[in-house]
């Protein structure tokens, strides 16, 4: 275990006020306002920089930052340490001024121009040692003026190898996470994900599953099955449940294997500790309780696992004037302090309102790597996307192989690339092989022998290593077929399980990318207005988006309403309102809506809740029934709205229903503020989803609402506080 | 997280009784939200222990109690616990008195959980089939699966293809008609059969008396050919009055069944496949009886020995008990219409018929009747076959018309079972919303069966454990159109 340092005892610089730095462009002068801005406008621009108001408006502008930037001392950068939206430094800006001093000291007169002139032309462990001197602003810098010849050039140099059971990242090697997610944590699933997973020669970095249900209890039950799952397989491999930190410390508390503690970081303090729910102290119980009392003790070396990725900081409106870049850095140089074993991000995992296409998505992918192994991180890398960005399966692949060049530690599995309870699409087994393929990589030792006595792996008459006879064959770890068939029918989404090569058979790609089409497909498709008004006698409104892109890019326009509909809608004495929209699947609301709403009108009719005419507005959010409660003085808005589509065809149609109560009532609020601790909490709300023919179909759904309405005004609340009300 | 249960399955048999405890899982299906039970784990198992009867075939209450509540004790059976499973009770117990004492002595340690069932040879077929072969024949999903359950008494036929039981039968033909002193072969007790059987075959021979090889040999030899008759379909046999008196329930092969693939249960299918997996056969007559004979002659006969290494079985020997535990409960949907869920348990409910889509409203008053003049009220199946609002919308507020009609009374428990997953909106519609006062559940994504019973469970993680017995073949079934 290595020491924490007290925060008291970093020393930080006292933050200066923002000065101003400019430029002469040719004819005219170019000026910036501030660090923050300058990092901004130096980098690619990006979606979420942009929303941001951060990115450069042009080229010129961009290079004209990069120009400055390149001016620029290591010595000024750590003189100026960004400051939270307070003017203060937060702890994550001082965690990243826990550098090796002497490794600073060695470059801290070049300017950030001179540096990475200084690693292209330096040996790697030279670029290793310092990259120990810096801070995650000083990395940020240096990735803003690295084209991507640059990038890949510098990570590549760097090894950053870590251990535990499995000794991952030296030179040759190439790892994967095996990711078996279920939409439910059904157990049978989770172990055939598992079996697939590890016949194809995954999960040699590890198991870790990311639960949809984030309990003591079920968190446990999943730890054990991974546990009995490695114990039967015999893979040499460690195993995690990517929960809560507070939560692993439980499970860890009451015996359950927590071999790797996860946890997501942001780059802002404020992210951490009103979103993620963390702060230093909690990571620095986690750690040490690791370091004493984790499995693994004595066995591994390094035991935290983190994963991050550009732009939640944005999302989130915590990002303090930084740029997603800048944010991403300072995550790392978080993570440095507990010297992780595994460290990856899962940047294009948010959506188009921070990286919008393939472009965006491939290049930040390749700034992460460069900053994180830079920063002395064991980096694996996740680029992956969602139905709603323009990033395709092809952009992601792109971004695989260049990151496979720069020397990436592991990839993720995630099986023909859906994820399953995430409703986003990633690497796969088959990539992490096909790319071992392509760039001469082999598994960790450890893992590689053990697939060489089992037959996944095999050397070839000149003694390379090649797919062995029982590769890619999950059968091979069950005791029959009727077990194998008892796993596959609780694991959606499997396609097949024939391979060509390194790759999925054709058959089974082209039933993967159908049913994926399907999936974009109803993001794109518009709300068929004419249609719609035939099955209900809907009065149409408008949101704040005028178009599909801006309400993809934008969530925050399809939360608003249009000047004309703000207008259009006065306060009217129905109780109960229905609005549906689009959402992310026009199609979910095509499907559901002709057998949903004259079902539920019938119902709110019968049962006396007597309803206002139904409103249908294209391009909404789910937050958009706050201000439809708040213009009509309704107390519940029944929302429906297309969910955002996964990878299963049917499932792509899935549309859930947002029961909004209005806390109007004072006591209502004031019981409402104090569960939730929100003291200014206006709404609640309960969700029903997973609406669509094969699941809660949608005529039964229709039943199922009216009868929450009718619990919700009766107990005068919704969500959590009514379920809790109801026991 | 899924919810830990219990599942019992208790088997009475006229000689032998026994046990099995399991924990279970009621498991929420990734893609369509539905509970099922997953992860059947068999915790406990009994010894097979001699049912207690008395000469006279009475059973001794007492030391039925005392071995209940040694096995509840020793299966760590939390009686709040326990979901569902069965007890069947077959020969000696399933007589009028005996059953009767056994059902309270169960029903007073577990309540209405279970569903104890006499002597009902079609489910006993049925449970046999899920027990040994439900799991084979759903990954053989185009192969017909005949399995003979053969036990002490009688051979229990069930044809299914697909994981779902087609036809089932039922013979007098077991190990134990003939019972003898162990490693010998002196008779030491005969069923009416055997006596038959023995005076057909013109075999003088009695209790006390020791049967010659040959006489073994050709007791056997009959009891092989009634077997490969009723699974080739050669039913001329049973024309002879000795093989019809063997007949408990007729089973017949149609001539496009001909390539089923059998399979074995029970005590004898044990055997049969110990034998085949390289296991010593037990000694000469072990268990005192000419199970361990009939075994060895099916394994040579012509007409079965090609299937037996073609498709296994799982848990031959104890198929039914298993097939208790894991099928005699089914699970609803979770969104089912119960208003009041304090009006279950409800046991022993009558299924009265059928309801579809487009029963006419004869149809709809002539079952109506029927169940307002059933004291316990009764069960009707829905099998409307689409989920289409509009559908279910017109079914309804007819049914609604047809029952406000009829005055049908408000307190009177009326149970629709339906396949779809609509009980919530189905119900809705019937009681007008609400407006319709009526003691109605409508329990969804239940599959149709053609059963006299059905008992309903109480409410555990928002689904209802639902039982049927008494089963009927297909097409007996009283159902209206």
């Amino acid at each position: 275990m290595h020491s924490l340092t007290p925060l008291a005892s970093i020393a930080v610089p006292d933050p200066r006020p923002p000065q101003d730095y400019t430029a002469r462009c040719f004819d005219h002068e170019v000026a910036f306002h501030g660090l923050k801005r300058l990092l901004g406008a130096a980098d690619f621009s990006k979606a979420g920089d942009r929303h941001a108001g951060l990115a450069a408006e042009s080229e010129t502008v961009r290079e004209t930052a990069r120009k400055i930037l390149s001016g620029l001392t290591l010595q000024h950068l750590y003189d100026n340490p960004l400051t939270d939206d307070d003017g203060q430094v937060d702890s994550v800006m001082r965690v990243n001024y826990d550098i090796d001093r002497e490794a600073l000291s060695s470059v801290a007169s070049m300017t950030v121009g001179e540096l990475k002139d200084h690693l292209l032309r330096a040996r790697g462990a030279e670029v290793a040692r310092i990259g120990r001197g810096l801070t995650g602003v000083m990395a940020a810098a240096l990735a803003k003026l690295c084209d991507v010849h640059d990038l890949i050039l510098i990570a590549r140099k760097i090894s950053r190898p870590s251990k535990a059971r499995t000794l991952l990242g030296t030179p040759g090697t190439l790892s994967s996470r095996l990711q078996p997610n279920h939409p439910t944590d059904d157990l049978r699933g989770v172990t055939l994900l598992c079996y697939w997973g590890l016949s194809l020669g995954s999960g040699d970095a590890l198991i870790g599953m990311n639960p949809a249900i984030d309990t003591v209890e079920n968190v446990s039950a999943v730890l054990r099955q991974l546990d009995k799952v490695r114990r039967h397989t015999g893979a040499p491999t460690q195993i995690c449940v990517l929960s809560h930190i507070k939560t692993q410390l439980a499970c860890l508390e009451r015996g359950a294997p927590v071999e790797v503690m996860f946890q997501s970081l942001a780059g802002t303090e404020n992210t951490n500790l009103r979103e993620f729910d963390i702060s230093i102290d909690v990571l620095d119980k986690g750690y040490r309780t690791m370091a004493e009392r984790g499995p693994l003790h004595g066995v591994a070396r390094q035991f935290m696992y983190f994963e991050t990725g550009q732009g939640s900081e944005f999302t989130y409106g915590r990002h303090n004037g930084i740029d997603m870049t800048t944010t991403e850095a300072l995550t790392y140089g978080l993570a440095r302090r507990y010297d992780p074993f595994m460290v990856n991000n899962v940047t294009g995992f948010i959506g188009p309102e921070t990286h919008l296409d393939s472009f965006e998505m491939i290049l930040a992918n390749l700034q992460d790597q460069f900053m994180g192994k830079l920063l002395g991180l064991p980096m694996g890398m996740a680029p992956c996307y969602t139905r709603h960005s323009n990033i395709t399966l092809e952009g992601q692949q792109m971004a695989t192989e260049l990151l496979a060049s720069a020397g990436a530690n592991y990839y993720m599995d995630v099986s023909l690339n859906t994820d399953r309870m995430l409703a986003y699409f990633d690497t796969s087994a088959h990539d992490n092989q096909s790319l071992r393929e392509v760039c001469g990589r082999l598994p960790a030792p450890e893992f590689l022998e053990w697939g060489l006595e089992r037959g996944i792996f095999t050397r070839d008459e000149t003694g390379a290593v090649v797919r062995g006879p029982h590769w890619g064959d999950p059968r091979q770890f069950c005791e029959s077929e009727a077990e194998f068939q008892e796993l596959l029918s609780a694991t959606p989404a499997a396609y097949g399980f024939d391979t060509a090569g390194p790759r999925p058979s054709n058959a089974v790609t082209r039933e993967m990318r159908l049913h994926q089409g399907v999936g974009r497909e109803a993001i794109h498709a518009e709300l068929d207005v004419e249609r719609l008004r035939r099955t209900a006698p809907f009065r149409l409104i408008e949101t704040a988006a005028a178009t599909k892109d801006a309400h993809l890019g934008s969530p925050d326009l399809g939360s608003r309403l249009s000047a004309a509909s703000r207008e259009m809608l006065t306060p009217e004495t129905a109780e109960v309102q229905v609005l549906v929209s689009d959402g992310l699947s026009a199609e979910a609301v095509h499907h559901n809506i002709p057998d949903l709403v004259p079902a539920l009108l019938d119902g709110l009719e019968g049962r006396r809740k007597r309803p206002g005419v139904p409103l249908l507005a294209r391009y909404g959010r789910v937050k958009l029934a706050e201000r439809i409660a708040e213009r009509l003085d309704a107390s519940v808005v029944i929302h429906l709205i297309g969910e955002r589509p996964g990878g299963d065809a049917q499932a792509s149609r899935s549309l859930s229903a947002y029961l909004l109560y209005r806390l109007s009532h004072p006591a209502a609020q004031r019981e409402a503020a104090l569960f939730s601790g929100n003291a200014s909490a206006a709404f609640e709300y309960t969700v029903i989803s997973n609406i669509y023919a094969q699941g809660l179909p949608p005529a039964e759904a229709a039943a199922v609402i009216v009868e929450k309405v009718g619990q919700i005004l009766e107990h005068k609340a919704a969500g959590n506080r009514l379920e809790a009300l109801l026991k | 997280m899924p919810d830990e249960v219990t599942l019992i399955g208790l088997d009475f048999g006229t000689t032998t009784s026994s046990a099995v405890v399991a924990s279970a899982r009621l498991t929420r299906s990734a893609a369509t939200g539905r509970r099922d039970l997953t992860e059947v784990h068999e915790r406990y198992r009994s010894d097979m222990v001699f049912t207690p009867l008395d000469e006279n075939g009475r059973l001794d209450e007492s030391r039925v109690a005392a071995l209940l509540d040694g096995w509840l004790a020793a299966g760590a059976v939390d009686s709040a616990q326990v979901f569902g499973g069965g007890a069947l009770l077959t020969g000696m117990t399933a007589q009028r008195e005996n059953a009767a004492a056994i059902v309270r002595l169960v029903r007073e340690r577990l309540g209405d959980a279970l569903i104890a069932t006499a002597d009902d040879p079609r489910l006993e077929s049925w449970l046999a089939f899920m027990g040994s072969c439900a799991t084979l024949s759903r990954n053989h999903p185009r192969q017909p699966i005949l399995n003979l359950d053969i036990g002490g008494g009688t051979t229990n036929f069930a044809l299914g293809r697909d994981g779902q039981v087609q036809r089932t039968g039922c013979f007098y033909i077991g190990a134990r008609h003939v019972r003898v002193v162990p490693g010998t072969y002196e008779i030491a007790a005969l069923t009416k059969y055997a006596e038959a059987v023995l005076q057909y075959l013109k075999i003088d021979r009695e209790v006390g008396d020791v049967l010659a090889p040959g006489e073994v040999d050709a007791m056997i030899d009959h009891s092989l050919a009634l077997l490969e008759a009723a699974a080739t379909g050669a039913t001329q046999t049973f024309e002879h009055p000795v093989a019809q008196q063997h007949v408990q329930v007729p089973f017949v092969l149609a001539p496009s069944e001909s390539d089923a693939a059998i399979t074995f249960s029970g005590g004898v299918g044990e055997l049969i496949y110990a034998s085949i997996d390289g296991h010593p056969w037990p000694a000469t007559t072990q268990f005192g009886d000419l199970g361990i004979d009939l075994a060895r002659r099916i394994v040579e006969s012509k007409v079965f020995a090609p299937h037996i290494r073609r498709l296994q079985p799982d848990s031959a020997g104890r198929a039914t008990v298993y097939g208790l535990l894991r099928h005699t409960t089914e699970i609803s949907g979770s969104t089912l219409f119960l208003p009041d869920s304090k009006i279950l348990p409800l046991a022993d409910l009558p299924i009265f018929g059928s309801w579809y889509r487009d029963s006419t409203e004869a149809d709809l008053t002539s079952l109506i009747d029927l169940v307002r003049h059933s004291p316990r009220g009764g069960c009707v199946q829905v099998r409307l076959g689409t989920s289409d609002a509009a559908a279910l919308r017109q079914f309804g507020t007819r049914l609604a018309d047809a029952l406000d009609q009829a005055a049908f009374p408000t307190d009177l428990p009326l149970v629709l079972l339906v396949r779809e997953n609509l009980g919530k909106i189905l119900g809705s519609y019937v009681t007008r919303w609400g407006a319709l006062p009526l003691n109605l559940i409508v329990v969804d994504e239940v599959a149709e069966r053609d059963a006299q019973f059905v008992q309903i469970g109480t409410p555990h993680s928002q689904v209802v454990p639902v039982s049927f017995y008494g089963l009927n073949e297909p097409g007996d079934a009283r159902c209206t159109h």
